[in-house]
């Protein structure tokens, strides 16, 4: 899951040659798009006469539909200099390769949501490390609860529970400790030193199919 | 020299703790060095502390080796991988730096470049089963070291009045099961805390240096309260700062304070560790009034 | 394209997180994001054969789709698991184990790793992924991710290690900044590129505060009134100022004996006979029906079958108005003040003159003002939720005093005590008039709603405005509640006021290919076609027609069918081109649910023609608000399978 933010203004207007043809991707909307911000955004620069067209879709990412919704604005689109991508970086990717001759820009900066695509936005991640140590850490992650994604314990950082880099967030360590406590189950960190093995990437590879 | 071997002698450790300037130029801490700390067994060099870019602490502990000093090694994960740390580990050894304290690392994002990538491919527990591995003739990969393996003194670090005291001994037990030999502890400011921390540290057997930290004056006590992890000052600290503000401001009350310390936990402990944090010139006057 | 997100563990792996363990129970994850067929997962059966050749005692196991939902997941976790139970074995990714451990005392053994991708994919799946950095870099690099395509993530250009144009690390995969030069040449933009400042990467963009307050905000928002729901674009800007106004008389109305559930109503004239307004024309055949009336005077020229907006043809009554609009002898005023008249009089004058629910689905509203069973609350749904229709919302700022008294009189004919008006916070002119209107009434209260498809629906209504739940199967009045449209109340209040029957109602002209918009008091059997052309016609040419909202209307192939009791809208869009494919188990659907359905099942289970499974998932509950088709990231026609297992089902229980 991401979370999808507008660029500044300057950095927009600063990406905007001439013409430009915007497209907005509202298939996470209902996670996560500046839907208000853009539209301001958008109404700025038609007033300043800089848009030959706005479309609004869903999905960019799944490109069968979206060629299909892009036929109606392929005049439009011809018009621009520039065409003006409000989504995540996939869709603007998605789009830079259907036009690999225009200039193609995103407007919004896509901030990672540590965990993946689950339902919704929840309260605990997962960073897809390959190497799961929940069992060890009474279901709370070390990688994603602890700022440095420690597994051996936690560092000297805390202090009344919190965590240096965030005095709202928790503890992830002290968390598992007094989760692990209140199971009785201590001892299990009593494992050998843990080495987390980044090299899980190339495995993961290997599993992904493609079509 | 190797710090361990002092311990094994059953000799009450003192070291003190240099931070590195920013800039390429440490002779003035050789000076001070030379000046105050001639009567410590050992000195350790900090690593980017708290997550400030400074001068490294393998140049800084090289340098204070040639000047007569033994060095301590502080090294963090928070700026290297596992083959910059094995790396890092091997020039130490090469250079004759054999005491190697480690420690995770303050996060990247509380220091003076927080747009750093904090790195902690390895943490402190991890770093301390690294030296282990290369002490037994291989790096982390298992391919063999060329000749004779590196050997050190490894140290780690520890929290005893953490307001999570549980998950600091729990951490501690994971250490020493990854090799770390001696422990230097967070500043203590309260006697009665850290002995009863090491009625229930002693059963690991490991040397613990006591930390210490001299109080200036009220403000710095009241921000290491309120913001540095693992330190609670008791108000009578603060009292005993406020009673009289020229003796404070000359040094003379804090001296008196951390040398009590020293001398109320020194029967439960196997040695002192000084941070100075810029008091260097104390460290004579301290070691003197707690009788080390 | 298969992403799995998970892998179990080998063998040796999970028997060293075995150890000393027995007494297992197994939850595992069956749905995720995967482009494959829609069968159960593979890895709960593989796990149950490794723990038998363990010797471990399974107390049980369950089956969840998208274990990583916490609600849903709550829900059915919530007996499942037996007594004597020591460890719960999840196999699912990370989210799923968490959330199943945040849940349960029990520990919980991860059977399972997640695999480890480089950046995100899009929701539909596609080779393309996005690493989040927070500082999108495509617009120096033609749209081709440094990032996620150079293994090193490199921002200023190659490395050295490209041979060929291949990375050093995978003789397979192109150097990106290779594909990177080549399109900014392609773009004359290499010079551009060339005179960027150097760039630093900033990983404190990402940043744990940010990233918390977002998913705290989501949650909450999420989770507050009820369940699931979506945020279509309203357009409501189109006609929300306009006042109404009366819609210029026909020359001909077609009055469906049909415009309610229930069994049609039996024609009382013959072609040749003279109506008056206000005249019943046909007549409630049985108890779930409703009374129909003539709107304008005049000759009934037809009674035969006629095109409804349903699609079927249904027998209707032709009338050749007059323009004179005599009204009924019938047509009379109570007669009685709302204190006087008793609740039976109040429930037959509803019934006689034919009101039924004027929100889209037309019950009569009689039955319902005799519920059998003790109520609470009456609850106005002035949410109107439907994008870009505004007719209650018309209603509530120019017919406040009626909505009020037909209010009193429903709360009276049920014996509740307590009135609310629901009303969603994108109307505040609407709350802040009827909050004015109710002052000083302590039995009556106004309700802000946030603004949320589909609001409007009648268990979401209750769930919102008094905190309870329908449950599946049962009506509003098992939890002691009535509700109303606005709409509808205002014909009561005609009824008992005026002695009008339901002949007449509010329909918003509007949608981007409408040439004019309005809100219009139209009456019943009035072609569409008038109003199309009342409007100036379509704009465009590939245009749909609707009669209703964008989300539940019904689709107009032929403009000849009439207004009806239920027509709330009348709106030409731009068509939605779309292609199906394969469901990819993102669970979208299921996450804006707001009966919390898993509306994929059903589409499953209806390809399979598997009409108990239907059942069994509840697809009774459904009420096709079309959240899942409209969330839908492979485009399936999820509202049209469920119609059509619904049907299954019917015939089933038959």
């Amino acid at each position: 899951m991401l979370i999808t933010t507008l660029k500044s203004r300057d950095a927009i207007a600063a990406l905007v040659e001439g013409k430009a043809f915007i497209i907005n991707c509202h298939g996470c909307k209902e996670v996560g798009f500046p839907e208000a911000e853009a539209a301001e955004m958008e109404k700025e620069l038609c007033e300043a006469g800089k848009v030959t067209g706005i479309m609004t879709t869903d999905y960019i990412c799944n490109p069968d539909n979206f060629k299909l919704r892009l036929k109606a604005y392929l005049p439009q689109i011809a018009e621009a200099d520039t065409i003006l991508v409000l989504s995540c970086g996939v869709g603007v990717q998605t789009v830079a390769e259907i036009f690999e001759d225009k200039k193609v820009c995103a407007a919004c900066d896509t901030t990672r949501l540590p965990g993946f695509q689950g339902v919704t936005p929840l309260e605990v991640a997962c960073d897809q490390c390959g190497e799961c140590y929940l069992t060890m850490t009474a279901g709370i992650c070390p990688i994603t609860a602890c700022s440095k994604s420690l597994v051996n314990g936690p560092c000297g950082g805390t202090k009344m529970g919190k965590c240096e880099v965030d005095p709202n967030m928790e503890c992830g360590w002290e968390r598992i400790y007094r989760r692990l406590e209140a199971q009785g189950r201590l001892d299990v960190l009593k494992c050998p030193t843990n080495m987390h093995d980044f090299s899980t990437v190339k495995a993961t590879a290997e599993c992904k199919q493609s079509e | 020299m190797k710090i361990t071997e002092l311990f094994d002698k059953g000799e009450f450790v003192i070291s003190a703790e240099v931070g590195p300037p920013k800039g390429c130029h440490a002779e003035e801490l050789i000076e001070e060095a030379k000046k105050y700390l001639q009567n410590v067994h050992a000195i350790n060099v900090t690593d980017n502390q708290s997550s400030v870019m400074r001068l490294g602490s393998l140049a800084v502990c090289k340098m204070l080796k040639d000047a007569g000093f033994n060095p301590i090694f502080q090294m963090t994960c928070r700026d290297r991988n596992r083959l910059a740390l094995q790396s890092d580990l091997l020039s130490a050894a090469a250079l004759g730096i054999d005491n190697v304290l480690a420690l995770t690392g303050d996060h990247t994002f509380i220091g003076d470049h927080p747009q750093a990538k904090p790195v902690f491919d390895l943490d402190s527990a991890s770093l301390l089963h690294t030296m282990r591995t290369l002490e037994g003739g291989h790096d982390l990969a298992g391919l063999d070291l060329v000749g004779e393996p590196p050997k050190f003194a490894k140290g780690a670090v520890v929290s005893p009045c953490s307001d999570s005291v549980d998950a600091q001994l729990v951490k501690m037990e994971r250490k020493i099961a990854a090799g770390a030999e001696f422990f230097q502890t967070q500043a203590v400011f309260d006697s009665e805390q850290f002995i009863k921390f090491m009625e229930k540290a002693k059963e690991f057997g490991k040397p613990v240096q006591l930390g210490i930290i001299i109080p200036k004056n009220v403000g710095m006590c009241r921000f290491m309260n309120n913001n540095v992890a693992g330190v609670s000052i008791p108000e009578s600290i603060f009292d005993e700062l406020k009673a009289d503000k020229e003796k404070t401001k000359a040094g003379i009350t804090g001296v008196e304070i951390a040398a009590r310390i020293i001398r109320e936990c020194k029967p439960y402990c196997q040695g002192v560790h000084v941070m100075t944090l810029g008091w260097e010139d104390k460290i004579p006057s301290l070691m003197e009034q707690a009788g080390l | 394209m298969n992403y799995p997100k998970f892998v179990l563990k080998d063998k040796a792996e999970l028997e060293a997180a075995l150890a000393g363990k027995d007494n297992l129970y197994v939850v595992s994850c069956n749905k995720c994001f995967k482009e494959i067929e829609m069968t159960d997962e593979p890895e709960a059966a593989e796990f149950t054969a490794l723990a038998a050749e363990l010797g471990k005692k399974i107390t049980g196991s369950v089956m969840i789709d998208f274990l990583c939902n916490s609600v849903q997941t709550e829900k059915k976790l919530a007996d499942a698991i037996p007594e004597g139970t020591d460890y719960l074995v999840i196999i699912a990714c990370g989210l799923g184990i968490q959330t199943v451990a945040n849940q349960k005392d029990i520990p919980v053994v991860a059977a399972t790793n997640s695999l480890n991708y480089i950046g995100s994919h899009g929701m539909a799946l596609t080779p393309k992924t996005c690493d989040a950095c927070s500082q999108c870099y495509l617009n120096l690099t033609g749209g081709i991710c440094p990032i996620v395509d150079c293994t090193k993530s490199l921002l200023n250009g190659q490395c050295g290690g490209a041979k060929n144009g291949k990375c050093e690390i995978d003789g397979k995969k192109d150097c990106a900044w290779e594909n990177i030069y080549q399109r900014l040449e392609k773009q004359g933009r290499q010079k551009e590129f060339i005179d960027q400042p150097i760039q630093l990467r900033d990983y404190s963009k990402i940043n744990h505060k940010v990233i918390t307050e977002y998913v705290n905000k989501i949650r909450a928002e999420r989770l507050e009134g009820f369940y699931g729901g979506v945020h279509p674009a309203e357009r409501k800007e189109f006609t929300e100022a306009i006042a109404l106004q009366k819609f210029p008389e026909p020359d001909e109305v077609i009055i469906p004996t049909s415009m309610h559930v229930g069994a049609p109503a039996t024609p009382v004239v013959a072609v040749g006979d003279t109506v008056k307004v206000g005249q019943k024309i046909a007549e409630a055949p049985s108890f779930i029906s409703a009374n129909v009336h003539s709107s304008v005077s005049g000759t009934v020229t037809a009674v035969e079958p006629r095109l409804h907006s349903n699609g079927k043809e249904v027998v209707s009554i032709v009338i050749k108005n007059d323009g004179k609009n005599e009204l009924h002898e019938s047509v009379k005023p109570a007669g009685k003040s709302l204190d006087e008249l008793t609740k039976e009089e109040i429930v037959e004058i509803v019934k006689e003159k034919g009101i039924t629910g004027m929100g889209g689905a037309g019950f009569p509203t009689y039955v319902k003002l005799q519920p059998g069973k003790p109520i609470d609350y009456v609850l106005i749904n002035g949410s109107e939720c439907e994008p870009l229709l505004t007719a209650d919302h018309r209603a509530m700022l120019e017919k406040a005093d009626d909505i009020l008294f037909g209010l009193k009189a429903v709360m009276k004919a049920v014996d509740a005590p307590k009135g609310i008006i629901v009303i969603e916070n994108n109307k505040p002119d609407a709350i802040e008039l009827m909050k004015a209107k109710i002052e000083g009434l302590d039995n009556i209260e106004v309700c802000e709603a946030a603004t949320q498809y589909p609001q409007g629906a009648e268990k979401m209504i209750i769930k919102r405005a008094v905190g309870r739940q329908v449950p599946s199967g049962k009506l509003p009045a098992d939890v002691g509640c009535v509700v109303a449209n606005i709409s509808t109340v205002i014909a009561i209040s005609d009824a008992i006021q005026k002695g009008m029957p339901l002949v007449e109602r509010i329909v918003t002209i509007t949608g981007e290919n409408m040439a004019s918009r309005g809100n219009y008091l139209v009456k019943i059997g009035t072609p569409v076609k008038n109003l199309i052309d009342f409007a100036g016609g379509i704009v465009g040419d590939d245009v749909t027609l609707k009669m209703g909202g964008p989300m539940m209307g019904a689709v107009l192939t032929n403009t000849d069918v009439p207004v009806i009791k239920g027509t709330n809208g009348i709106i030409a869009v731009p068509t939605d081109h779309t292609v199906e494919v394969k469901c990819l188990k993102c669970g979208r659907c299921s996450d804006v649910c707001p009966m919390e359905l898993v509306p994929m099942n059903f589409a499953k289970y209806v390809d399979a023609g598997n009409a108990q499974a239907l059942l069994d998932a509840h697809i009774m509950d459904c009420f096709l608000c079309r959240s899942c088709e409209y969330i839908c990231s492979a485009k399936i026609p999820l509202v049209s399978k469920i119609g059509a297992g619904k049907t299954m089902v019917m015939e089933l229980k038959k």
